[in-house]
């Protein structure tokens, strides 16, 4: 546990540090990023045999703390979270698209990174619900860097995401007000099948689904996450999007009472279906590169409100393997695509999705970037995208009954090679610049390639992986 | 029924026309002055349900902040005009705003009475928090760890709205309203809030209550022009904002490299570090709710 | 009915009509308000729920001072930004 408070420690002070000293902010959220990066990883190994390790804050007995829980899961986030920060952070500070250096991007980033960390490690409803505020203004707060044009898009976000908080809120003040306690564990021990409980849980998911942009409440994504400055795509996408995700999947599989879970579990992946698919529509039919990367990130969480909820219908703990999975699949490579996307637009200079024309002579870099990237993100095989659906078609097989959801995944998986070859099969044409006239950042767009090998590096990983996963998916 | 039962109708009346005018007020200017008058209606109702501390939160966040932010704001923004949704998008809404209260109403009805688990628990655990007040110990030491990320709310604000290209024209100084009501509450809050602050160990108050009365406080003399300038290109100034984030984060470090762990605080020293930490939240609180709604372009940016 | 009923209604009221009111107006000051009645809602039902037993429960009324400081922070913070952005807005409509 002591590895997973100083990876949260470390960015919290380095945010405070760099807002006190100005000097070299880059360099100490830099550090702190590594210094947390190696502690989470320190802290996956830390973790004996199956049981997650608790932690009581101020050595009060359970029901009265706030309780940290450090499991695999809650590990492999905290690991994955600094990769990607320590990833962007690089970008930021290589790359000439880059957020000002007179902007707070690193100490707003550097909070950001320990929010995140702060909610994984969180098993407390009300402790969630401060993360949440918090994540949500930092991620609002680093959208408005790019200045006038994203205020509305910012503005938009921040009213929705504090209805958001009003009903999660309300959720968890009538849950308590039923039970008396805050703690999930303890809720779950507990908790019987009334109305009361049905109503504030489904109030709870009702807030998370806005705050995770999930169908049909993805409204706000699409504008926020295409008007950001690029860093701050990728990290909107990839990691605060699952920030609710994680909180919801908490409430929905300890919490919920089967019947209850059975019902809401086929709403949620009829929803999932729906969002596959018009996610994939609106993304091949925008005009703008970075448009079309935000919308595929609505479609990629459909993938994750399909297992999230087949996996409460069925009651398929294999299948929340493949939930958490797609989250760092999706993460991965959507990094690797809005950092492409982004470096791509900035050094054409124009956001149109027509830039990329003949890419692939003058950015090739970034363009294979964005072509293995979005591989990941169709699912081909070996990348963590094939792999986080072949488990999820698993029990599909089985019955024939299931074999519409499969069908739906296909449906989704056409979709997806849609708009990933729209912007490939653009690429290859016939430049209408020569290479020369451009001002090339190669370390930059090499930074951009590094997530989408990774992701395709998972497959070498899948054994750990998966037995982690699903160990974490227990607890 | 009952005297209580009468003033608990009237005050529940009170509150709904109060909400309607503020919600469903044609001019915008209106809707601000019923939405101030709400906030003091809902102090009365949090001191009704024996909540001293929500009162004067209440009185100080609902009535003082926000009333003065919402009148500023609404000086910049007089000329968006209002455009009414299409009518019948208005007539399915209230329906099912109806059917949803009546839904949710019959739901909650059936809520268990009783104290809660871990209320009581906290109730029976105070004596050894090293507050005596519940509602401190609650903050400070059982759920300090939601306190402290609270803080980081606070300085995060501040830090979204530093980002912004702000209107560089000064704040409503012209506002007759606005300035007779602040030069009449600025001193008021000010020393109310210290006073809170000093007693909050033992009663009601404590950091939040006094930061927010004082952070008015200041606000209010920052629109009649009476503070100093505070400038966040100035160390100290920066220092100030930071300085509850900083210390709590220290003495949680601290609690967990030399003693029992995070944020557990050694026994003997637990009054000591919490008053340590509520003087430097309250200070940092109050800095920075007034430049969050208070500092122009010029003080956050250079 | 009992004092602490009557205050979960009408938490529950304002929660709904500021919801309500959110979906229905456009104006960024009209709905920063209507979503402050809806939070104030919310805020009603928690404290009438926290006095149900005998004493007064200490947890949930610090919930609420905590809900309370958000609110006012995200609220400054929206309002400062409807400001900056209807000044970005009326710089592009009179280009001087």
């Amino acid at each position: 546990m002591s590895w997973a408070l100083l990876s949260l420690a470390s960015p919290l002070l380095a945010a405070l540090l760099a807002l006190m000293i100005r000097h070299g902010a880059d360099r100490i959220v830099l550090g702190a990023t590594l210094i947390s990066l190696i502690a989470a990883v320190l802290a996956l190994a830390s973790i004996n045999g199956e049981q997650p390790v608790s932690l009581n804050l101020g050595g009060w007995e359970q029901p009265l703390a706030i309780r940290l829980e450090l499991g695999h899961l809650s590990a492999l986030l905290m690991i994955l979270t600094g990769t990607l920060h320590l990833l962007v952070g690089l970008y930021n500070r290589v790359s000439d698209h880059g957020t000002s250096s007179r902007s707070d991007y690193w100490p707003l980033s550097a909070l950001m990174h320990a929010v995140l960390l702060a909610l994984w490690l969180s098993r407390d409803l009300f402790n969630w619900f401060v993360t949440l505020e918090l994540l949500s203004l930092a991620a609002v707060a680093m959208v408005t860097l790019s200045g006038p044009k994203a205020y509305a898009a910012a503005l938009h976000y921040l009213m929705l995401s504090l209805m958001a908080s009003l009903f999660y809120l309300l959720g968890i003040a009538l849950l308590y007000g039923q039970e008396g306690v805050l703690d999930i564990n303890q809720l779950a021990q507990q908790l019987t099948d009334t109305p009361i409980t049905r109503l504030s849980l489904l109030l709870m998911t009702l807030g998370l689904m806005m705050k995770a942009a999930l169908w049909p409440l993805y409204l706000w994504l699409p504008d926020a996450h295409a008007n950001a400055p690029t860093a701050v795509s990728a990290l909107l996408s990839s990691l605060v999007v699952k920030g609710p995700v994680f909180i919801l999947w908490m409430i929905l599989w300890h919490l919920a009472p089967a019947p209850f879970a059975e019902q809401l579990g086929l709403v949620l992946a009829l929803f999932g279906g729906v969002a596959l698919l018009a996610g994939a529509w609106s993304a091949m039919t925008t005009p703008y590169l970075k448009t079309l990367v935000a919308y595929s990130t609505v479609a990629q969480l459909g993938y994750v409100l399909i297992a999230l909820g087949l996996s409460l219908r069925w009651q398929a703990l294999e299948l929340a393997t493949a939930l958490w999975l797609f989250i760092i699949a999706h993460a991965l490579a959507k990094v690797s695509a809005f950092l492409a996307a982004g470096e791509m637009q900035g050094t054409y200079g124009r956001k149109e999705l027509t830039v990329v024309k003949g890419a692939t002579l003058t950015m090739p870099v970034a363009m294979f970037a964005f072509a293995i990237a979005g591989g990941s993100l169709i699912g081909l095989p070996p990348s963590g995208g094939f792999l986080a659906k072949w488990i999820l078609l698993q029990p599909m097989f089985t019955s024939p009954a299931h074999w519409p959801w499969a069908f739906t995944i296909l449906a989704g998986t056409l979709a997806s090679a849609a708009y990933v070859f729209r912007v490939v099969s653009l690429s290859f044409d016939q430049p209408d610049i020569t290479p020369g006239s451009l001002t090339q950042n190669l370390p930059a767009q090499w930074l951009s390639l590094l997530p989408a090998l990774l992701v395709w590096g998972l497959a070498l990983l899948s054994h750990p992986l998966l037995l982690w996963l699903s160990r974490g998916a227990v607890v | 029924m009952t005297a209580d039962g009468f003033f608990d109708a009237l005050l529940a009346m009170l509150i709904v026309s109060l909400a309607c005018g503020a919600l469903y007020s044609r001019s915008l200017y209106r809707a601000v002055v019923f939405f101030i008058a709400l906030g003091l209606s809902l102090a009365l109702v949090w001191a009704r349900l024996s909540a001293p501390d929500l009162a004067l939160a209440e009185a100080a966040i609902g009535a003082g902040l926000t009333g003065v932010l919402l009148l500023s704001a609404l000086k910049h923004q007089a000329a968006e005009p209002l455009r009414p949704m299409r009518p019948s998008f208005q007539l399915l809404m209230a329906v099912l705003t109806g059917v949803t209260f009546l839904l949710v109403l019959t739901t909650v009805w059936s809520m268990p009475a009783g104290m809660a688990q871990v209320g009581q628990l906290a109730l029976n655990s105070v004596n050894d928090s090293g507050v005596e007040h519940p509602i401190t110990a609650v903050l400070l030491n059982f759920r300090a760890w939601d306190t402290l990320l609270e803080l980081l709310v606070v300085v995060l604000a501040l830090l979204g709205v530093r980002q912004l290209k702000l209107p560089n024209d000064r704040l409503p100084v012209a506002w007759p309203l606005l300035l007779a009501w602040s030069k009449l509450l600025a001193p008021l809050s000010l020393l109310l809030g210290v006073y809170l602050l000093w007693r909050g160990a033992d009663a009601p108050g404590g950091a939040f209550q006094a930061g927010a009365l004082i952070g008015s406080g200041l606000l209010m003399l920052k629109l009649v022009g009476l503070a100093p300038t505070t400038p966040w290109s100035h160390w100290g100034i920066r220092l100030l904002v930071l300085l509850g984030s900083f210390t709590f984060l220290l003495v949680a470090m601290a609690t967990d490299v030399f003693g029992a762990g995070w944020l557990t605080y050694p026994p003997g020293w637990n009054k000591a570090l919490i008053l340590l930490i509520e003087v430097a939240a309250t200070a940092s609180i109050a800095l920075s709710l007034a430049m969050l709604a208070g500092s122009d372009h010029r003080e956050l940016n250079q | 009915m009992t004092d602490v009923q009557l205050f979960v209604g009408l938490g529950l009221l304002l929660w709904l009509l500021g919801l309500h009111a959110v979906m229905t107006h456009r104006h960024t000051i009209h709905r920063l308000i209507a979503i402050n009645v809806s939070g104030s809602g919310v805020f009603l039902v928690m404290v009438s729920l926290a006095s149900r037993g005998e004493g007064v429960d200490p947890v949930m009324q610090a919930l609420v001072v905590t809900g309370l400081v958000v609110a006012v922070c995200a609220t400054a913070f929206a309002l400062r930004l409807g400001s900056a952005r209807q000044q970005s807005h009326d710089e592009a409509e009179s280009p001087s």
